[in-house]
C-alpha cells in the first residue's frame, strides 16, 4: 500500500471501555474487556470509566493523549452514528487528527441485544474492542474538504408547517422556494374551523400568514407545483419542480365573475365533498395567491380543443389563458425542509360504522366543514338527510387509530379535536345531546385538560367503550349504537341524530415519492424517521434535508409551528456558517496499480471518476463524491484507496474478528444508514438475538467487495451477512444495485465450487427494521448449526487460492 | 396476581396483552346480549391477568358460540373464540368441570332451542371432552322440558304467523307461545326445521335432537304446517287479511347465488344447498371421483366436507380470495384441511367446460387482490392471461345464499335478497310484520338467528299490546 506519513510512525493506542451506568456494565463484564484490552498489540494505556461521554470521560482521553503521547484512540461504548462526533472533537482539541479515532459499539450491538447472555456478550465486546484496535492502527489522518453552502432553502409543502419553515428562514434572509401541490397553501388548518385549546378562528390566524408568504420579498411562491427529481448533496441540491398551468394570468382581480358562467359543476375537495365547485374556481376564499384556477381535468376545453368559451368572456381582464403549458423549473437550493402533511383516515372499510352507507354518519374533517362559517352550510351545524339540526350527537373516537385495523398508533390530535368539536357544538346549540364514545382520552398538553374539563362542565357525556356497531332507523335516519360500556359493565344502545367519527392521520399518499428523492427512511407507521429522536428531531438522515409538521408524525398545529420553526432554525445554522466539510472518505486513485479499465467510472453513482484512457489517468472530483465506496469495492486492482475504510483496514477487522471460533460466528457488513442504523434500533428498541453476529460497519453495502466476503469465508466464518438499505432506498443513489450483484455473482460461484450458499446471506432492512435484521440472524442460526467442520474446510481452501 | 402465571400458554398471554377494552367484542356477542349481564367476553379475557386459576372454573368459559362476530371487529384482531378454546382444553386437562356444568345450567335456563344450540353453537366436544360428559350435558338440557311441559291455554286472542320454522322462526314461536299467543308455523318442506335440517349435516346435529324440540314446541300449543309455501299455497294477503295480527318472516336464505358463467348447465354442477338437503335426505348423490367446490363460507366448507364424506377420493376448494378474507368460521376451515380438503386461493372459474353435456372440469383465473369492495375486504381482480385448467366430475356452486322473497309484497322492502328492517325492533317496512334471521343478515350463524327470533318475539307482543291498547281506548 501506498506510503503514507502515519504509517511510519508506531501506533500507541488508547482503549477507553465505557460502562455507561448499567447499560453495559450490566451486561458486559467491562473490567475483562479492559484487561483484555490491554494485552493487544500496540496499545499503550486500556481504562474503563462510567459515562466516557461526560466531559470527565473526554478530558481524560485528553489528558491521556498528551501525557502518553497516543496517536489513536479507541472507545467502546455506544453506536458511532450517536458518539463519533464528540469524540472525534475531544480528540481534536487534544491535537489529535480525527481521523485516527475508531469506536466499537458494545451497546446497541451487543449489551442491549443480549441481555441475559453475559459470557456471550463479553465475548462479543472483546472481539469488537479487537478489531477497532486493529482497525485503527491503520488509520490515517486526513483533512476534510470544505464545500460551500447556497443560501437558499427549499421548502415541500405549503400547510402551516411549510408556512411557518418559509416565513421564518425568509425572515431571517435567505431566499426560499415554497412548493405547493395544490392551488393554495394552507393545507388542512385551512379547513378547520377553530382550534384546540384557546378555541382561535384557524383561517383568521392562518391568514395573515399566508398573505405574508404571498407577499415577502424572499419567498418564491409556487403552487400548482410538484418536486420531480432531487439531485446533489447537502448546500448542494439541484431539483426539478414542475409547474402546473393555472390557465390563469396574475391579472386576475379574483372577482369570480368566470365562476359564475362556468358550466361544470363539480363536488368540492376543500369541502370535503360537501359543496360543490365550478371548473374555475379558486379553493376558497383566503386563497393565497388569489388567482383563479382551471381545474382541467372537468373542464370541457381539452387539449387543443376550445369547447367553451364562457369564462373567457366574462373576465374583463382578460386574464384567461388556455395556451399556458406547463413548465419545468430547475432550482439550486443548499437546505430542504420536507413538510408535505398527511392525510385523513377513510372509514368507509369499517363496515360496521357504516360510513357512506348512513347520510347522517360523517368523519370529523367533514364536521370541521359544516360548522365552519364559511363552510357549505354557512356554520350550521345540519345533519346530511334532512338538513335539520341535530338534537343529539355522538363522537366515536379511534376511528382508524390505535387498530390493527386501520393505523396501530395513537393519531395524537383526535382526542383533543373531539373535546373542541363538542364544545363549539354546545356554544352554538346548547340543548344538543353530546356524547363521546372512547376508548382513552388523551388530554396531556398544555390547556388540553382545561378544555377536558369544560366540556365536562358542559355536559358532555363520555362513556368508555366503543360502539360495535352504528345501524340506521330506517324512517328517521337516525342511528342507533350499540356498545358496552366497560366502565359499567353494561350494554349501552343509544339513539342519536348524528354521529361523528373521529378518523386519524396517516401518512400522505406521496410520501414514498418524497422518501426516493432524498433516500429518507419511514418508520413502520410511514412517516419519516428523524436522524434522532430526541437530540435531533427535525434533521432528516441525509445531510441538508430537516423534516417539520405531520409528515414525521402525528401532531397538532401547536407542534407543527414548533417544529417548523425548529427546522427553519437547523437550515438557518448550515447556510450561516456558508461551508460545510466533506467527509474525507473519498477515495485517491493510486496511479501505479491503476489499468485504466474505467469500471470505477461505470459504477459510480454520482458520475464523479472521470477516466482519462489516453493519458492513462483517473481523477475524483471530491465535491461530488459522497464516499459510498462502490469504486473501491469494483476495482480489481487496488487502484483505488477508499479512505477511512480501506480494503487494508476492512480486512485487519476481518481478521480480527475471525481469529476464534470463526465458524460459529456470522460476520456482517452493513451499511451505515439502513443496516446498520437498524442494528442501532434493535438494540434501542431491545430486541434480543443471538450474540454470535459481528457487524463491520461500511457506508454503503456498495463499499462491500467481494474479496472481503470471500476472506471472511477464507478464514473460516460461519456465515457472512451483507445488509444495506431497500433497493430504491440506498443513500448513494444505487449503489446497492451493485452489492446486490456482487453477492449474485458469489452465489454461483460458491455454487461452483461446491460451497453451501445459504452461507452467504443478502439482507435488505432500513432504519427502522431492527426485528428484521434479529430475524435474519436468527434465521442463519439453522445454517450454522448444520455447518460441518469438513465443510468449514471446503470452503476455507477453496478461496484462500484468491 | 401472578401475571406471568404459566397456567397460560405463552401465546394467549401475548395476544390478549394488547386489548384495550374497547368493548366492541362483547357489544358484538349475540349471547351476550342473551345472556345480559352475565357474560362478558372482554372481562373475561382481562381475567387471563388477573386470576387465571379462577378462570379455569368459570362458566362464561364455556358460553361462547363460536360465531367469531367479536374477532371480526376487534380493533386489535385479536381471537376470543380460540383464546377460550385453548383455556377449556386446559380445564379439562385439569378435570376442572365446574365450569361447564354451570354454564349448561345457564344455557338451559336462558338460551332458546338449548340441545340444539349445544350441538350446533358451544362445541364442548373441541375442547377435548369426552362424550360421557357431553351426554350428561344434553340430559341437563332436556330436564326444561320436562319442567315445563303442560300446554298452555292462550291468554291472548291475536294470532301470530311465523313463516320459516329455521332457528329464528322456531325461537319466536317458542317465546310467543310462551308469552301466550297462538302461534300458527308454516313450512314449505315436509318436516319443520329450515336449515337447521336442510343444511345441518347429521354429524352436527343429530336428526333426534331437532325433531325432539319441534315436538315440545307442539305440546305449547304452536301449530305448524308443513308442506304449505307461503305464496303458493296460501298467499300472503290471505294470512294478513284473514287470521293473523302480526307476521315473523323468517324464511332464511335458501336461494343459492348462481356463478353466471358458461356451463352453469351442465349435468355435474349443482348447487351446494341442494346437495346438503338431498344428502340429510338420505338420497343417493352421485359425485364422482374428484369434485370442486366453489365459494369460501361456511356451506362450502360443510359441502365440501360432506363430499368427502360420501365417498369423493378428493376434494378441492375454489375460493377467489386469499385465507384472510375467507369468511367461513377459521376453526371449521381447519378441521376441514385436517380431513383432506384441500383449498386453492386467489383462484375464480372463468369458464365450466363439458364434453356430451356433462362436466370435464373448470377453467379457471388466477386472481389479485385488488382495493377493499364494499364488504370491506379486498376485491378479486382475475389475471388476464393466468387461465388453467383443472379436471372434475362434479362442482359444488357455494357461492354465498339470498332470501326468496318473491311471495313478499311490495310494501316490505328488499334489498339484494335481504329483506330489510330496522335492526332494533326486527319491524319491516310494513306495519305489523317482522322479519329476522338469515332472511335479514343473508347467512349467518344458528346463535344469531335465535337472538333475531328473541328480538322479534319481544316486538312482536310490544306491537300488539300497543296495538290492542290502541282500540280499547277507540272504544
Amino acid at each position: 500500500m501506498v506510503d503514507r506519513e502515519s504509517s511510519k510512525e508506531e501506533p500507541r493506542i488508547g482503549v477507553y471501555i465505557c460502562h455507561c451506568g448499567l447499560n453495559i456494565a450490566g451486561t458486559v463484564d467491562v473490567e475483562e474487556v479492559t484487561r483484555f484490552a490491554s494485552t493487544l498489540p500496540n496499545v499503550i494505556i486500556s481504562k474503563d470509566n462510567r459515562y466516557t461521554c461526560s466531559d470527565q470521560g473526554q478530558q481524560l482521553i485528553k489528558n491521556d493523549i498528551k501525557e502518553n503521547n497516543l496517536n489513536r484512540i479507541v472507545v467502546a461504548s455506544c453506536s458511532p452514528r450517536l458518539h463519533e462526533p464528540t469524540f472525534r472533537k475531544a480528540c481534536e482539541e487534544a491535537g489529535l487528527n480525527k481521523y485516527l479515532f475508531e469506536m466499537a459499539n458494545i451497546r446497541e450491538h451487543c449489551s442491549w441485544v443480549h441481555l441475559n447472555d453475559k459470557i456471550e456478550a463479553t465475548q462479543k465486546a472483546k472481539d469488537l474492542v479487537k478489531a477497532a484496535v486493529a482497525k485503527v492502527a491503520l488509520l490515517e489522518p486526513a483533512i476534510e474538504a470544505e464545500v460551500p453552502i447556497t443560501r437558499k432553502t427549499l421548502v415541500i409543502g405549503g400547510g402551516i408547517a411549510g408556512i411557518q419553515a418559509a416565513l421564518d428562514l425568509a425572515d431571517t434572509g435567505y431566499e426560499v422556494y415554497l412548493v405547493e401541490r395544490e392551488a393554495s397553501i394552507g393545507g388542512r388548518m385551512a379547513q378547520i374551523d377553530k382550534t384546540f385549546p384557546t378555541m382561535d378562528c384557524s383561517i383568521c390566524i392562518l391568514a395573515p400568514k399566508m398573505s405574508d408568504v404571498g407577499h415577502h420579498p424572499n419567498i418564491t411562491l409556487l403552487t400548482n407545483s410538484e418536486v420531480k427529481e432531487v439531485r446533489g448533496y447537502i448546500g448542494n441540491f439541484k431539483v426539478k419542480v414542475l409547474k402546473k398551468p393555472r390557465y390563469v394570468t396574475d391579472d386576475c382581480s379574483a372577482c369570480n365573475e368566470c365562476s359564475e358562467v362556468c358550466p361544470v359543476n363539480i363536488p368540492n375537495e376543500f369541502d370535503v365533498g360537501l359543496a360543490t365547485r365550478r371548473a374555475i374556481y379558486t379553493p376558497f376564499a383566503q386563497a393565497v395567491p388569489s388567482t383563479y384556477v382551471v381545474d382541467k381535468e372537468v373542464c370541457l376545453n381539452k387539449e387543443g380543443i376550445m369547447a367553451c368559451d364562457k369564462c373567457i368572456i366574462a373576465c374583463e381582464r382578460q386574464a384567461i389563458n388556455f395556451d399556458m403549458e406547463p413548465e419545468t423549473l430547475e432550482l439550486e437550493v443548499g437546505t430542504i425542509i420536507v413538510a408535505t402533511g398527511a392525510d385523513v383516515y377513510d372509514p368507509s372499510a369499517l363496515l360496521n360504522y357504516g360510513y357512506t352507507r348512513y347520510l347522517n354518519v360523517i368523519t370529523s374533517l367533514e364536521f370541521e366543514r359544516l360548522i365552519n362559517a364559511g363552510g357549505p352550510s354557512g356554520g350550521s351545524l345540519i345533519r346530511p338527510s334532512d338538513m335539520k339540526i341535530p338534537e343529539s350527537v355522538a363522537f366515536i373516537q379511534c376511528v382508524g387509530s390505535r387498530s390493527e385495523k386501520g393505523n396501530p398508533y395513537c393519531s395524537n390530535v383526535c382526542c383533543m379535536n373531539t373535546i373542541k368539536d363538542s364544545l363549539l357544538i354546545k356554544e352554538h346549540w346548547p340543548r344538543v345531546q353530546i356524547y363521546v364514545f372512547y376508548v382513552d382520552m388523551r388530554t396531556f398538553g398544555k390547556g388540553f385538560e382545561d378544555l377536558y374539563r369544560r366540556a365536562k362542565e358542559k355536559g358532555v357525556i363520555f362513556i368508555r367503550g366503543l360502539p360495535a356497531e352504528v345501524v340506521e332507523e330506517r324512517k328517521t335516519r337516525n342511528l342507533w349504537l350499540t356498545g358496552e360500556n366497560t366502565l359499567q359493565n353494561k350494554l349501552y344502545k343509544v339513539n342519536v341524530d348524528m354521529v361523528i367519527l373521529s378518523v386519524g392521520i396517516q401518512p400522505c399518499q406521496d410520501s414514498e415519492a418524497i422518501q426516493r428523492f432524498f433516500t429518507l427512511s419511514r418508520t413502520n407507521d410511514g412517516f419519516f424517521m428523524e436522524a434522532h429522536p430526541k437530540l435531533r428531531p427535525v434533521d432528516a438522515p441525509t445531510g441538508g434535508v430537516f423534516l417539520a409538521g405531520c409528515a414525521e408524525s402525528p401532531k397538532d398545529i401547536k407542534d407543527s409551528v414548533t417544529q417548523a420553526s425548529a427546522a427553519a432554525a437547523r437550515a438557518g445554522i448550515l447556510m450561516a456558517q456558508g461551508k460545510v466539510t466533506v467527509e474525507a472518505i473519498t477515495p485517491k486513485p493510486i496511479p501505479e496499480n491503476c489499468r485504466v479499465c474505467g469500471l470505477c467510472a461505470q459504477v459510480c453513482p454520482y458520475n464523479a471518476i472521470i477516466v482519462d484512457k489516453e493519458n492513462k489517468l483517473v481523477e475524483v472530483i471530491e465535491a461530488a463524491c459522497a464516499g459510498c465506496g462502490t469504486c473501491g469495492a469494483e476495482c480489481q486492482f487496488g487502484a483505488l484507496h477508499m479512505r477511512h475504510f480501506t480494503d487494508d483496514q476492512i480486512m485487519t477487522q476481518i481478521d480480527a474478528l475471525t481469529e476464534d471460533d470463526a465458524s460459529k460466528k456470522i460476520i456482517a457488513f452493513c451499511c451505515n444508514w439502513c443496516a446498520y442504523a437498524g442494528a442501532d434500533f434493535a438494540g434501542v428498541s431491545r430486541i434480543q438475538y443471538p450474540p454470535n453476529v459481528r457487524i463491520i460497519r461500511t457506508m454503503c453495502s456498495g463499499r462491500i467487495s467481494s474479496k472481503f466476503i470471500e476472506h471472511a469465508l477464507s478464514r473460516g466464518a460461519g456465515a457472512v451477512l451483507v445488509a444495506g438499505c431497500h433497493p430504491g432506498d440506498c443513500h448513494y443513489i444505487g449503489a446497492n444495485y451493485q452489492t446486490k450483484k456482487r453477492v449474485e455473482r458469489l452465489w454461483k460461484k460458491m455454487e461452483r465450487l461446491g460451497v453451501n450458499k445459504s452461507r452467504l446471506q443478502l439482507l435488505w432492512a432500513s432504519a427502522a427494521e431492527g426485528e428484521r435484521i434479529a430475524s435474519k440472524i436468527n434465521e442463519m442460526q439453522v445454517t450454522l448449526k448444520g455447518l460441518t467442520t469438513k465443510e468449514v474446510e471446503k470452503a476455507r481452501e477453496a478461496f484462500s487460492d484468491n | 396476581m401472578r401475571l406471568e402465571s404459566t397456567l397460560i400458554p405463552k401465546k394467549i398471554r401475548e395476544s390478549a396483552k394488547y386489548c384495550h377494552e374497547c368493548g366492541i367484542c362483547t357489544a358484538s356477542c349475540p349471547m351476550a346480549e342473551l345472556l345480559f349481564t352475565q357474560y362478558n367476553p372482554r372481562s373475561l379475557l382481562q381475567a387471563i391477568f388477573i386470576d387465571p386459576e379462577k378462570m379455569l372454573v368459570e362458566d362464561s368459559l364455556w358460553l361462547c358460540a363460536w360465531c367469531y362476530k367479536c374477532f371480526n371487529r376487534c380493533p386489535q384482531g385479536l381471537k376470543p373464540p380460540e383464546i377460550f378454546q385453548l383455556l377449556k382444553t386446559k380445564a379439562v386437562k385439569r378435570g376442572l368441570f365446574k365450569g361447564f356444568k354451570e354454564a349448561v345450567k345457564k344455557i338451559r335456563n336462558s338460551i332458546p332451542l338449548p340441545v340444539i344450540c349445544l350441538y350446533t353453537c358451544f362445541h364442548p366436544e373441541r375442547a377435548e371432552m369426552d362424550s360421557k360428559l357431553f351426554a350428561e350435558a344434553l340430559e341437563e338440557l332436556n330436564t326444561r322440558r320436562k319442567l315445563k311441559k303442560r300446554k298452555k291455554t292462550a291468554i291472548h286472542k291475536e294470532k301470530v304467523a311465523v313463516i320459516g320454522s329455521g332457528p329464528a322462526g322456531l325461537t319466536a314461536a317458542f317465546d310467543l307461545a310462551e308469552m301466550g299467543y297462538p302461534v300458527t308455523m308454516f313450512e314449505a318442506l315436509n318436516e319443520a326445521g329450515g336449515m337447521l335440517r336442510k343444511g345441518m349435516p347429521e354429524y352436527r346435529l343429530p336428526r333426534k335432537a331437532l325433531r325432539d324440540e319441534i315436538r315440545y314446541l307442539k305440546t305449547l300449543g304452536v301449530k305448524i304446517k308443513t308442506k304449505t309455501r307461503v305464496g303458493k299455497d296460501v298467499s300472503f294477503n290471505d294470512l294478513w287479511r284473514n287470521e293473523f295480527k302480526a307476521l315473523f318472516i323468517a324464511v332464511g336464505a335458501h336461494k343459492s347465488r348462481e356463478l353466471g358463467i358458461e356451463g352453469e348447465g351442465l349435468e355435474g354442477v349443482v348447487d351446494a344447498l341442494d346437495f346438503l338437503w338431498k344428502v340429510n335426505m338420505k338420497r343417493e348423490v352421485n359425485l364422482g371421483y374428484k369434485v370442486g367446490v366453489v365459494g369460501g363460507g361456511n356451506v362450502a366448507i360443510d359441502a365440501a366436507r360432506i363430499a368427502l364424506h360420501q365417498g369423493a377420493k378428493e376434494v378441492m376448494i375454489l375460493y377467489r380470495r386469499s385465507r384472510e378474507e375467507m369468511p367461513a368460521n377459521p376453526w371449521e376451515i381447519i378441521e376441514a384441511e385436517k380431513e383432506g380438503v384441500s383449498i386453492e386461493f386467489l383462484v375464480v372459474p372463468k369458464k365450466i367446460m363439458g364434453q356430451k353435456g356433462r362436466i370435464t372440469g373448470v377453467e379457471c383465473f388466477k386472481t389479485q387482490l385488488g382495493e377493499p369492495d364494499e364488504t370491506g375486504r379486498r376485491r378479486p381482480i382475475p389475471v388476464p392471461g393466468s387461465e388453467f385448467f383443472l379436471e372434475f366430475d362434479t362442482i359444488i356452486v357455494a357461492i354465498g345464499e339470498i332470501a326468496e322473497t318473491t311471495f313478499l309484497p311490495a310494501e316490505v322492502e328488499t334489498y339484494k335478497g335481504k329483506i330489510l328492517v330496522d335492526p332494533i325492533n326486527m319491524k319491516t317496512s310494513m306495519k305489523g310484520v317482522f322479519a329476522g334471521g338469515d332472511a335479514v343478515t343473508g347467512p349467518a350463524t344458528v346463535i344469531e338467528a335465535i337472538l333475531a327470533g328473541k328480538k322479534a318475539a319481544f316486538s312482536i307482543d310490544q306491537y300488539l299490546t300497543e296495538t290492542k291498547n290502541r282500540e280499547d281506548t277507540a272504544w
